[in-house]
């Protein structure tokens, strides 16, 4: 019989190699857009076993979702003709990347707290930078996909 | 006879928690609530051992267990204002510290944590009067010397605040938090290589404490442009709580993101083209720099004899 304490980590068996830095996946936002970021942050709670993935995982999908609204009202906004004017435009897509990169931050700071502790038991940590250089190759193909200026908002970076 | 071996395994933690060993300490606890869940003390010293360790949100968690099972124990508040104080909750900190030293007009740890606390509230009278008064119960004690040394420090008493420390390091010469603060000192009367001494001795015996490892990058910084830079962005940053923190970089990603279209909206294309590079440069600056930090940090400490678990 043991006692758990509520911030250690279970990794999963066979997920261990999964595991990067929480800041990884910020610099995929930023860097190859939300397609990878928002997988990632869930793929990573999962393999490092984290107490408060639950929540990580609700950010998560409330980011997406959230961005997706985001994206919709301004496009909306854009079709009723009252955001008519480029300044107008670049100002509102600003609204949705901050949402997009606060959201992803607040991910980002909760898995850190888990991550502290995994290391802290010598958990193994891999290297983001493959998964980065992947990710840049993918990005043009993934926003390409569709010409449809909310599939671009919802899913491309935060830069 | 299980209440026997909860208590010694509890009494056992405490002693490798003061010695800073923190993985003993929590293994030890985690064995004590094993046997007994529903122990207030076990609870309350495992959130101080967690704090030791930089694990901020497990230790809210003990407290709070801590403070459910044993909501009249002083040392359970006195637990309790700690991590309060970590968390930058002031005034939370601050009520669990009063209820801790009603009960024990004695308490000279609970004092100087309240001193702490009046410290980062601005009340430096306050905070003076508590550690006056943590003296007078007990005039050698380490942590109320060095916590009045500091409290000088920042006065500007750096007459006073040598003084204090001299008694502190008398009074125990291997006590980590003194020789943080004697390395402040140091550095504020321009010894720098003091304060590297001191720095060196304190990540001996400490390699994970954060006090330890900031004075270690102060004293770096004396001497290198780009760490100095880091550590005083990474010093104003971290003050912060986590949310603040996530609000302070949004707020300055909006603020120049906001400069750069309205620059260009204006016509203005070369300086929307500065600020564009400057932004990227930033970005960079304080992506990697924590890398590069970690790599010159590692190589320095190559000189200093750790501890196993760095």
């Amino acid at each position: 019989m043991s006692y758990e304490i509520a911030d250690e980590p279970m990794p999963a068996s066979g997920f261990e190699n999964l595991v990067f830095q929480p800041s990884a996946p910020l610099l995929g936002m930023m860097w190859c857009g939300a397609w990878l970021a928002w997988p990632w942050f869930i793929v990573n709670s999962i393999a490092m076993g984290s107490p408060s993935a639950r929540r990580e995982i609700q950010l998560c999908i409330a980011g997406f979702a959230g961005t997706a609204v985001l994206a919709l009202v301004v496009f909306g906004l854009v079709d009723a003709g009252i955001i008519e004017s480029k300044l107008a435009l670049q100002i509102a897509l600003l609204g949705v990347v901050a949402f997009k990169l606060g959201i992803a931050y607040a991910v980002s700071t909760i898995q850190a707290r888990t991550f502290h502790v995994y290391t802290y038991y010598g958990g193994a940590v891999q290297r983001a930078m493959y998964v980065l250089v992947v990710g840049s190759y993918l990005r043009d193909i993934v926003l390409g996909v569709s010409e449809h200026p909310v599939w671009r908002i919802v899913l491309s970076g935060g830069w | 006879m299980e209440a026997r071996q909860v208590a010694a395994l509890i009494e056992q933690a405490d002693r490798a928690r003061r010695a800073r060993d923190w993985q003993t300490a929590t293994s030890l606890l985690k064995r004590a609530l094993a046997i007994d869940p529903e122990h207030a003390q076990a609870h309350a010293t495992l959130a101080l051992a967690l704090l030791g360790a930089r694990r901020l949100h497990g230790a809210i968690i003990e407290t709070d267990l801590a403070l459910g099972f044993g909501p009249d124990s002083p040392f359970c508040h006195y637990a309790a204002a700690a991590v309060r104080l970590a968390e930058r909750k002031l005034d939370d900190a601050w009520k669990h510290c009063l209820v801790a030293m009603q009960d024990d007009d004695n308490d000279v740890h609970a004092r100087v944590l309240g001193a702490a606390i009046k410290a980062l509230q601005n009340e430096r009278d306050a905070a003076h009067t508590l550690l006056c008064e943590a003296l007078a119960i007990d005039a050698d004690h380490v942590d109320a010397l060095s916590a009045l040394a500091d409290l000088e420090l920042k006065t500007g008493n750096l007459a006073e605040a040598h003084r204090y420390i001299e008694l502190a390091l008398t009074s125990d010469p291997s006590d980590v938090d003194a020789h943080v603060v004697a390395g402040y000192i140091a550095l504020a009367r321009n010894r720098v290589d003091e304060a590297e001494n001191h720095a060196r001795f304190a990540l001996e015996q400490d390699a994970g404490a954060r006090d330890s490892l900031q004075l270690w990058t102060a004293v770096k910084a004396r001497r290198n442009v780009l760490i100095g830079l880091w550590w005083r962005f990474s010093m104003f940053v971290g003050l912060r709580s986590e949310r603040s923190q996530i609000g302070l970089l949004i707020g300055s990603f909006v603020v120049v993101q906001l400069a750069i279209i309205l620059l260009g909206a204006a016509g203005y294309e070369d300086a929307e083209m500065v600020l564009r590079k400057i932004w990227l440069g930033f970005c960079a600056y304080t992506w990697f720099a924590p890398e590069i930090f970690e790599w010159m940090l590692r190589r320095e400490l190559t000189g200093v004899v750790l501890r196993e678990d760095y």
